[in-house]
């Protein structure tokens, strides 16, 4: 039973479980349900979530674990010193991985029968496989064909035991959920425990997968510098791959053109978008406001891959026919840093306003009418009480907004060029981290190799960056709304 | 030339009703306030003497705040009201075109009922009027003007040793002290306090008490208060206003003692309210 009718079959177990000990208690009740403790669907719910969940846990439990202890099985047939080394084990286990695959493709063809595959020697077994075409080394080693019966067979075993497990505890869940079911049950409040449980595991969920994200991002990370040195990584001014070997990968003139063009991005987007702000906070009428600000969200929406197209297609060409070859002779290209930042600014744009705006509603109307209390006019009041108060949460605003653009990839890719030059010029073409992340391991680079490791050096890095500009704007938002609470 | 008048032509149409005009800081002449389709305050007619304490008492939404908040154009900030009728000012119409409502509050200061200081040091505080209007030429006039302004809010021995210090972070009285600090600092000639005490406990309650008799001497004091022993305490003037209007105008003493009008004696004696 594959894992999809399994789960299926535990969720028809639970929904029977729902509605039978809906009915019993509610029989139980002749049928008034003021005589229960909860409402009649707190108690099928009830034994509908004892009947589910732990079935259910065991089945996802079971099935990520099987394939790690039947690796484990398997592996332990190999012996000799052949299979020393750890590379040469799992290059060797996933040609058992393999081998079985094909051999139950094979049964699953009825070219085999289950009877068969028994007695057929190890040798008729390899040319058996041969000559279905699949591909498996021809010359297979008996200890491969030996660890691949295991492997199924204890694949085998292990299947029929959760199939067994699972539907059991489902069962039993629903029994006793169905035999609990009775008027004074406090099924509610069971039910609310059971929520709250639910709620924690999908909190957990997203909290674990951000670890294994960055411990995944660690280790590979500790594996580069491992092969190459950190010094040269952190302080060489060069970046230059080569997938030949003997490259010079320093992050700094990447760095250079990450804030480079993160920068021209900020100078673009920050007195744009506060500015706006300030408008549609303090001088757009409540109509025009209402109508304003959705629009100018709408710019987020907008997918970077489209802003990419657009600095490639309009505004490099655009600045190119001012200060090109045509005009002044300063952009030898249409990508450069002035291309990719001025788009990357207007991409920007929204996430400033539109923060800005909330945090400048968020100022009392008692200081507004203090200032023109006192005779101030709406500028001043802008300036001098109101941009003031809400200055925290908008240099927060203004934080998440560089985490954005340092982080921002596509605009970069299309509109900022490849080269990685460190150069005060804006009409270069530089490139940023996360653009060299793309191009180093879209290459066929061995995987193994620094050129393509670096990738995860680089996205720790940057990851490091934005991680740290995030939770100094997170603190300062978070001490703004203590402020006025 | 103009204002000088418009202001002989107003004190000879209505030389009947105004009576020592000279006296007359604030005038008010059938004034009506719309919010919207609401008709908020209906036909008011009052005169509010200089160097006085006039008190606007009355039950919840019966438009005290809203016509105080008239006589500073604070209503202009909002933009649903509309204000009819004539409010003058030293014999000004504060309504007409020529007049800047901005110069106009600077001339007629409000105190609030929340105190709302500005996440400011408290001498930027009460330096931002004349900071504003540039009422000084130089620094140490600025902090002549900020210490004068302190001490006549009875706050200067408290607050003189923690001027650079945010004016958020004092209690709940002080904060209101600071507030009528900064009002009387740009030297207004009207003080109109919305409230002043609705939030503070009362020993600041007391304190803003007695600073409000001793604002007297310099200015024409106008208070909307919910209490009416506040009234009582502070004021030589009241008016009661009940549902948008004016019942009954005059000595504070004899509005509490003996009221002309039934409905100011059933507030009075706390059958209405």
């Amino acid at each position: 039973m594959s894992f999809g009718t399994l789960f299926l079959a535990v969720i028809a177990i639970a929904a029977v479980a729902f509605a039978l000990s809906r009915r019993k208690v509610l029989g139980l009740a002749q049928g008034d349900r003021r005589r229960l403790h909860s409402l009649p669907h707190y108690h099928g719910m009830h034994a509908m979530l004892l009947a589910a969940v732990p079935a259910l846990l065991l089945l996802f439990g079971w099935t990520v674990l099987q394939p790690v202890v039947v690796d484990r099985v398997a592996v332990s047939h190999f012996s000799g010193e052949k299979y020393d080394t750890s590379g040469e084990r799992s290059l060797a286990m996933s040609e058992v991985r393999r081998v079985a695959e094909s051999i139950d493709a094979l049964v699953r063809g009825g070219k085999l029968g289950t009877s068969e595959l028994e007695t057929l020697s190890d040798e008729d077994l390899g040319r058996e496989l041969d000559d279905t075409g699949i591909p498996v080394l021809s010359d297979l080693p008996p200890q491969i064909i030996d660890s691949a019966r295991i492997y199924r067979s204890v694949s085998a075993t292990g299947d029929l035991i959760k199939l067994g497990l699972v539907l059991l505890l489902a069962l039993a869940g629903a029994a006793y959920g169905y035999s609990a079911a009775h008027p004074d049950l406090r099924a509610r409040n069971r039910t609310e425990m059971g929520v709250r449980g639910l709620l924690v595991a999908a909190a957990c969920v997203a909290i674990f997968t951000t670890f294994g994200i960055v411990l995944s991002l660690l280790f590979n990370t500790i594996e580069f510098f491992r092969i190459y040195p950190a010094g040269e990584f952190f302080f060489s001014l060069t970046w230059s791959p080569s997938f030949g070997g003997g490259s010079e990968l320093g992050i700094i003139p990447l760095l250079w053109g990450t804030l480079y063009i993160s920068l021209i991005a900020l100078l673009v987007a920050v007195p744009l978008g506060l500015f706006s702000a300030i408008y549609l906070a303090e001088y757009a009428h409540p109509k025009f406001r209402s109508a304003a600000k959705p629009l100018l969200e709408v710019l987020t929406g907008i997918p970077t891959i489209v802003y990419g197209l657009f600095a490639l297609l309009i505004v490099g060409p655009a600045l190119s026919s001012v200060f090109g070859r045509g005009g002044m002779g300063w952009m030898p290209s249409d990508t450069a840093v002035i291309t990719a930042g001025l788009v990357m600014g207007i991409m920007l744009i929204p996430f400033v306003s539109s923060l800005s705006d909330d945090v400048i509603n968020a100022v009392p109307q008692a200081m507004r009418d203090g200032s023109y209390g006192l005779g101030a006019t709406k500028s001043e009041t802008v300036r001098k009480v109101i941009v003031p108060a809400a200055l925290p949460g908008i240099v927060g605003a203004i934080l998440l907004a560089a985490s954005r653009a340092i982080g921002e990839t596509m605009i970069v890719v299309l509109g900022a060029g490849a080269a990685a030059r460190m150069s005060l010029n804006p009409f270069e073409a530089m490139t940023t981290v996360t653009a060299k992340i793309v191009s180093q391991l879209t290459g066929d680079a061995d995987f193994a190799s620094p050129e393509a490791l670096v990738a995860f050096a680089l996205g720790m890095t940057l990851f490091i960056v934005t991680l740290g500009l995030n939770i100094v704007a997170l603190a300062i938002v978070r001490r703004y709304r203590e402020q006025y609470e | 030339m103009d204002a000088m008048a418009h202001t002989d032509q107003i004190s000879m149409s209505q030389s009947e009703t105004l009576t020592e005009a000279s006296d007359n800081k604030i005038a008010a002449r059938s004034v009506d306030v719309f919010y919207g389709k609401n008709h908020a305050i209906k036909n008011v007619d009052v005169d509010i003497d200089d160097k006085t304490v006039t008190a606007f008492i009355g039950p919840s939404g019966c438009g005290k705040s809203t016509f105080l908040r008239c006589l500073n154009r604070m209503n202009d900030t909002i933009d649903i009201a509309r204000v009819e009728g004539d409010i003058l000012l030293d014999g000004e119409d504060i309504y007409d075109k020529r007049v800047d409502p901005v110069q106009l509050r600077a001339r007629v200061g409000m105190v609030f009922q929340k105190p709302n200081p500005f996440p400011k040091s408290i001498y930027d505080n009460v330096a931002y009027g004349p900071r504003i209007h540039g009422l000084t030429r130089n620094k140490s006039e600025l902090d002549d003007i900020v210490e004068a302004s302190l001490r006549r809010a009875a706050l200067w021995d408290e607050a003189k040793d923690r001027l650079k210090e945010s004016g958020t972070g004092m209690s709940g009285g002080q904060q209101q002290r600071l507030c009528i600090a900064r009002a009387v600092a740009t030297q207004p000639e009207v003080l109109l306090m919305d409230e002043p005490c609705s939030a503070l406990d009362p020993i600041a309650t007391a304190q803003i008490e007695e600073l409000i008799d001793e604002l007297r001497q310099n200015f024409c004091v106008v208070i909307v208060t919910h209490s009416m022993q506040q009234a009582a305490r502070v004021s030589q003037k009241t008016a009661f206003f009940h549902l948008g209007e004016m019942v009954e105008y005059g000595d504070t003493e004899k509005i509490f003692n003996s009221p002309e009008d039934k409905r100011t004696e059933s507030y009075i004696t706390g059958r209405i309210g």
